[in-house]
């Protein structure tokens, strides 16, 4: 991220399984909305498509897919949590 | 919010001492202490005749710890506690083990219950954990979120909370 350039996505649970990997950089040159970041993640992983209900966290926070997500963010994508 | 407050998240892969966290709130309280309500969240069998081997709890480090302050806190604001303990446990945890722990002490009983049932509540919808079962029988999963828990969390929300907040019980 030594330009800023980039998003830091971090994938957990069962996302992590579908995607195969735990997280990865995305070239990012523009801020997008969450809902575009989703759906270009959907094209680049079919195999998302059993997960339905995906969220998102920016820098730790909980956020609706109306965020701006802009270059340097940490995207962390997810189900819905389970814990407790 | 009262900044002496006893504030205390844990998170963590080894077990932790309900009974030691509750006894560190009483005396960080002191005499504000006047009742102490707990829950304790265990590991149990996924369904009736399909028991749970292991639950592998999957974790965001460093979200969690946050949001789960965050939960504390606004249970600060809302209603008249001294002091919360919240620990939740994350890897690979055996049938029964001990999973989440909340404490909140109070003057009053009112006060302790009802911040104790939103922190679960709130930590149930907002704590990133996620729980992977794998049963007797070998089958493993991911556990799926239950609407019915999601329900419960709106029932907080400003102008639908269920309680009457800082209301001494």
């Amino acid at each position: 991220m030594a330009n800023g350039a980039t998003i830091e996505l971090l994938y957990f649970a069962r996302i992590a399984e579908l995607v195969g990997k735990r997280g990865e950089a995305l070239p990012l040159a523009q801020p997008v909305s969450g809902r575009e970041l989703l759906a270009e993640l959907e094209s680049r992983y079919p195999g998302l498509a059993p997960a339905a209900r995906l969220k998102l966290a920016v820098n730790q926070y909980h956020r609706p897919p109306s965020v701006t997500i802009r270059p340097g963010d940490e995207v962390a994508v997810f189900e819905p949590v389970t814990g407790g | 919010m009262d900044p002496s407050a006893a504030r205390r998240i844990i998170v963590s892969e080894a077990d932790f001492d309900a009974a030691a966290l509750q006894a560190g709130l009483r005396a960080a309280c002191a005499a504000q202490a006047g009742a102490i309500a707990t829950f304790t969240g265990y590991v149990r069998d996924f369904a009736p005749g399909e028991p749970t081997r292991t639950l592998h709890l999957e974790h965001y480090p460093g979200m969690c710890e946050r949001e789960l302050a965050e939960i504390g806190d606004t249970a600060l604001q809302r209603w008249k506690i001294a002091g919360y303990v919240i620990a939740h446990r994350h890897g690979a945890l055996r049938r029964n083990e001990q999973i989440v722990f909340v404490a909140v002490a109070s003057a009053h009983r009112g006060d302790a219950f009802h911040a104790c049932e939103y922190i679960m509540d709130a930590l149930k919808t907002r704590a990133p954990f996620w729980k992977r079962e794998t049963l007797e029988d070998g089958r493993s999963f991911w556990v799926e979120a239950r609407e019915s828990d999601f329900e419960r969390a709106r029932q907080w929300e400003p102008g639908s909370s269920p309680t009457t907040e800082n209301k001494n019980g």
